[in-house]
């Protein structure tokens, strides 16, 4: 590590790293300055010409992703005169860009949008007669459409594919106003990490085809979880909303920045695992694919349970937030059950990759090997109780607490997904990471705590 | 006028671009001398030389040579510059089709000075038939065991011109897009694939002969004590006789024009004169009477000497139509990375479109002025600022037509 030394940022002195990027310290204290191009993960390309600033002693203003941090250095971000120079060059910014924020997905998350707030552009001088046309409807691949007239070229897109997934899949063609984002010929952008680009475009060139003209953003609140798609344990946030006289919803799962484990970005198959959570869910309780209600499926529990007293096994998901693992762990002590987790059936070296997925695609994989539960099924159970296990195991009778539907004739009770409840989980590498809930349905599903209250009552 | 024959010695020798041909004219005969010579007593040469680059900025060649590592794991690439692609400029064209050989010649010397064991040779893309030219006297001087150790290859563009910014030059010479770099923070060599390279223009390097064969002072005897040496001036537009000329710095504008484009064409009146290539703005016939053409005259006007290509018009010229020209150009040639430039050329072109066709107003005028500021001292490399220093150099000296067109 370089030594710390102290610059001034608008009369105000901060500490930084000789050499590391002025433009860091600025968006680590929170200085406003505007910028497309430059990315953390990226680095600096220095193309868009907004993060400007200026340096006591340099006669023209700098950008400050191409700046390095020296002793003693003096920096304005805010006089009049750099005001100028960002709002004059976000005028030209938008010379030609179609401004149809009214139909456009990113408007409320927009880089440009924002700063043409800021900078009082509001009485457009823009009055260029004839502005560049490009194509508004590009389906790029993995669900990713451009809109040509809306890029700024800041070019974080084609440096994704260029210096993270190295699969080179998008470019810049054409000079000048006529350049445009594009696959290269013959190519759709095609990896498992592509619909990160639209979390990266600052505007609304490049929105999913998952998400686009489904809800506006500022209407979904978002809540902190953890994907469940694997055991790498990505950090997301859950972009949900209960619109009025409907039920809550998720409609997106984005990345959530955390450098220890998946810093920006996130897989496209964790990202649309949020649609598992929308689909095919099991909404009542069933024995015998009869439904029942609560206190017939009570009243079946108990009898069970009596009737296969001694030879009870039960059965947990790898998926369980580790509160519920340990509260099944004691129920199944109180009621002499044997615990099981086997964990075969979660290992997919197909999915792995050396970017973020894991062969591991059990969410709380973690929990289960550091509380050293056993993994291999006996083939000789009387009763099993499953907790949302996804493997069917040959018994002579079952109980399956499941978030989804199944075809079964044992005694099938619904519960909560992980987004409709909280809890922690410990991922591949031992991190232990915190679910918030999400998503208040309607008519929830119980628990798993609370479902154990409902039988032991 | 003093005439003087550095680069253009062998112009007017026939058949000089041959190997036998140029051999009886004295080619590669400083390559005896060569090895007599430790790298650092060349470059030490060519500092002393006061040696400028050719290409348009006039950075000196020697302080550039110097920063090539003698020293270095990598290996070392010399890169000769020939994209010339900037309007009014056809010099380095007679270069490599009328004595291909005295470059090669200043390419062994370059490259044994810096330590490069590989040059390169980048030729805009629609020069193919002198690229041919050039080709042939390369192969001529493989088979002839003259290159040595020293590779040189030819590099076609694809017709970009921002590829001849040297930065750009190299992304392009990697196989990527014509994008200049970020420049670096204190002074180093250029890079190619992480490689320490030289970037000059070939005319630049078609001095480094004489330079060896006569010794720095019998270069300074030419030019100017800041802008030593010749320059291969050139001339089109309203005159009688266009062409590339040889000159020393510090020539009379009005006396070069005269002596060699034999005066004005028609006998009509001079109006105004753009002095080395499109980005180097206008001036008026009065300015052009008084001028010398050096790097630091021009820079006194708030012009550049750029490569010398002057472009000369008579009285019947529109500047209107005339800045038009040069901004459609501007306008196709931005690289478009930057936004300042690439949304900059478009407005500028359309809003000078606009006054040319007596739709404009005198808010569009001071629209214009406004857009070039913006794209004055922001951008990555410095082709915004130069269309900026152009349009300003046009409403500053020609305001009035611009108003009378409105
Ligand atoms: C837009 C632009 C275009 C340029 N085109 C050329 C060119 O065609 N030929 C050239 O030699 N230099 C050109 N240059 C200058 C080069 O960047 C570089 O300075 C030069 O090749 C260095 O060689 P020199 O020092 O021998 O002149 C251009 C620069 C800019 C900014
Ligand atoms: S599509 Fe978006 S990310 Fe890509 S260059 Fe355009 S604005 Fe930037
Ligand atoms: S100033 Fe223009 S030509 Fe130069 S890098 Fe920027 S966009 Fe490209
Ligand atoms: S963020 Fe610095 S130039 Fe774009």
């Amino acid at each position: 590590m370089s030594e710390m030394i102290e610059i001034i940022v608008d009369d105000k002195t901060y500490r930084a790293e000789e050499g590391s990027l002025l433009i860091d310290l600025l968006i680590r204290e929170e200085i406003k300055v505007p910028y497309f191009c430059y990315h953390e993960s990226l680095g600096a390309d220095g193309n868009c010409r907004m993060c400007m600033v200026e340096i006591a002693g340099q006669k023209r203003p700098q950008i400050a992703c191409d700046t390095l941090v020296k002793s003693g250095m003096e920096v304005n971000s805010k006089s009049t005169k750099i005001e100028k120079v960002h709002t004059d060059i976000l005028e030209l910014e938008l010379i030609n860009h179609p401004v149809d924020c009214p139909t456009c997905d990113q408007a409320g998350e927009c880089s440009l949008q924002d700063l043409y707030m800021d900078y009082g552009l509001h009485d457009a001088k823009v009055t260029i007669v004839d502005k560049v046309k490009h194509d508004k409807k590009v389906d790029l691949g993995s669900n990713v459409m451009l809109d040509q007239e809306r890029c700024v070229l800041c070019a974080r897109c084609t440096r994704f594919t260029d210096k993270i997934t190295h699969t080179h899949e998008l470019g810049i063609i054409g000079r000048g106003d006529e350049a445009k984002v594009s696959t290269m010929p013959g190519r759709k952008l095609d990896n498992p990490y592509a619909m990160n680009v639209v979390d990266l475009c600052p505007v609304g060139a490049l929105t999913s085809k998952d998400f686009r003209f489904h809800q506006r953003v500022w209407f979904l609140q978002s809540a902190e979880s953890i994907c469940h798609g694997c055991a790498k344990g990505c950090n997301i946030y859950i972009d949900h909303n209960k619109m009025k006289y409907q039920d809550d919803v998720i409609y997106r799962f984005r990345p959530r920045r955390n450098d220890a484990v998946n810093g920006f970005y996130i897989c496209d198959e964790g990202r649309l695992s949020y649609k598992e959570l929308e689909t095919n869910r099991l909404e009542s309780m069933l024995y015998d694919g009869v439904v029942v209600d609560e206190h017939e499926a009570i009243a079946q529990y108990k009898s069970l349970l009596t009737q296969y007293q001694g030879r009870v096994s039960v059965v947990i998901d790898a998926n369980l937030y580790s509160e519920e693992i340990e509260a099944i762990v004691a129920y199944a002590e109180r009621i002499g059950a044997k615990v099981f987790a086997p964990l075969e059936c979660y290992n997919d070296p197909s999915f792995a990759d050396d970017m973020l997925k894991s062969a591991q695609r059990a969410a709380n994989y973690g929990a289960i090997v550091k509380m050293g539960l056993e993994t291999n099924m006996p083939s000789d159970a009387g009763l099993i109780i499953n907790f949302n296990h996804p493997t069917h195991f040959n018994a002579e009778a079952e109980i399956h607490f499941s978030t989804h539907k199944q075809e079964s004739n044992a005694l099938l009770l619904p519960m909560a997904a992980f987004s409709e409840n909280s809890g922690s989980l410990i991922n591949e590498v031992g991190l232990e990471q915190w679910c918030e809930k999400a998503v208040e349905k309607n008519s929830p599903a119980p628990t798993v705590l609370s479902w154990l209250e409902k039988v032991e009552g | 006028m003093r005439e003087v024959a550095i680069v253009s010695r062998k112009f007017a020798v026939e058949n000089s671009h041959t190997l036998s041909v140029a051999q009886a004219h004295g080619a590669y005969k400083t390559l005896e001398k060569l090895h007599t010579l430790a790298p650092l007593e060349i470059i030490e040469i060519i500092k002393e030389s006061g040696l400028r680059g050719k290409g348009g900025g006039g950075a000196p060649a020697g302080a550039k040579w110097a920063l090539m590592p003698q020293e270095s794991e990598r290996p070392s690439f010399v890169v000769i510059n020939c994209d010339e692609s900037e309007p009014g400029t056809f010099k380095d064209r007679q270069i490599i089709t009328k004595d291909p050989h005295l470059l090669i010649e200043g390419i062994l010397i370059t490259c044994y000075a810096v330590k490069a064991k590989h040059a390169y040779v980048y030729i805009r893309g629609e020069y193919a038939q002198y690229q041919d030219v050039l080709q042939g006297a390369v192969d001529e001087a493989y088979v002839a065991g003259i290159l040595g150790e020293v590779d040189v290859t030819l590099h076609r563009g694809a017709g970009a011109y921002i590829c001849g910014e040297k930065s750009a030059l190299l992304e392009s010479l990697e196989g990527k897009r014509g994008h200049p770099r970020l420049k670096p923070k204190q002074p180093e060599p250029e890079w190619y694939f992480g490689n320490p390279t030289l970037v000059n223009n070939v005319e630049t390097i078609a001095s480094v002969p004489f330079i060896m064969e006569h010794g720095a002072a019998a270069y300074r005897a030419y030019g100017t004590e800041k802008s030593p040496g010749t320059l291969l001036f050139a001339m089109s537009g309203h005159v009688e006789k266009p062409g590339v000329y040889e000159a020393e710095f510090g020539v009379s504008m009005m006396d070069y024009i005269n002596h060699y484009g034999g005066g004005m064409k028609n006998g009509k009146k001079l109006k105004a004169v753009i002095p080395g290539g499109a980005s180097t703005g206008v001036m008026t016939a009065a300015e052009a009477d008084n001028v010398q053409l050096d790097y630091e005259s021009l820079r006194s006007m708030g012009l550049s000497l750029g490569t010398g290509g002057m472009i000369v018009m008579d009285e019947d010229t529109c500047m209107v139509s005339v800045l038009k020209n040069l901004l459609e150009f501007y306008h196709e040639e931005s690289c478009g990375q930057c936004t300042p430039c690439r949304e900059g050329t478009g407005w500028v072109d359309k809003l000078v479109g606009k006054i040319l066709d007596k739709r404009g107003s005198s808010e569009d005028i001071d629209k214009l002025l406004e857009v070039a500021e913006t794209m004055n001292g922001k951008t990555i490399c410095v082709f915004a600022p130069a269309v900026s220093a152009v349009i300003v150099s046009f409403l500053s000296r020609f305001r009035d037509e611009f108003e009378a067109a409105l």
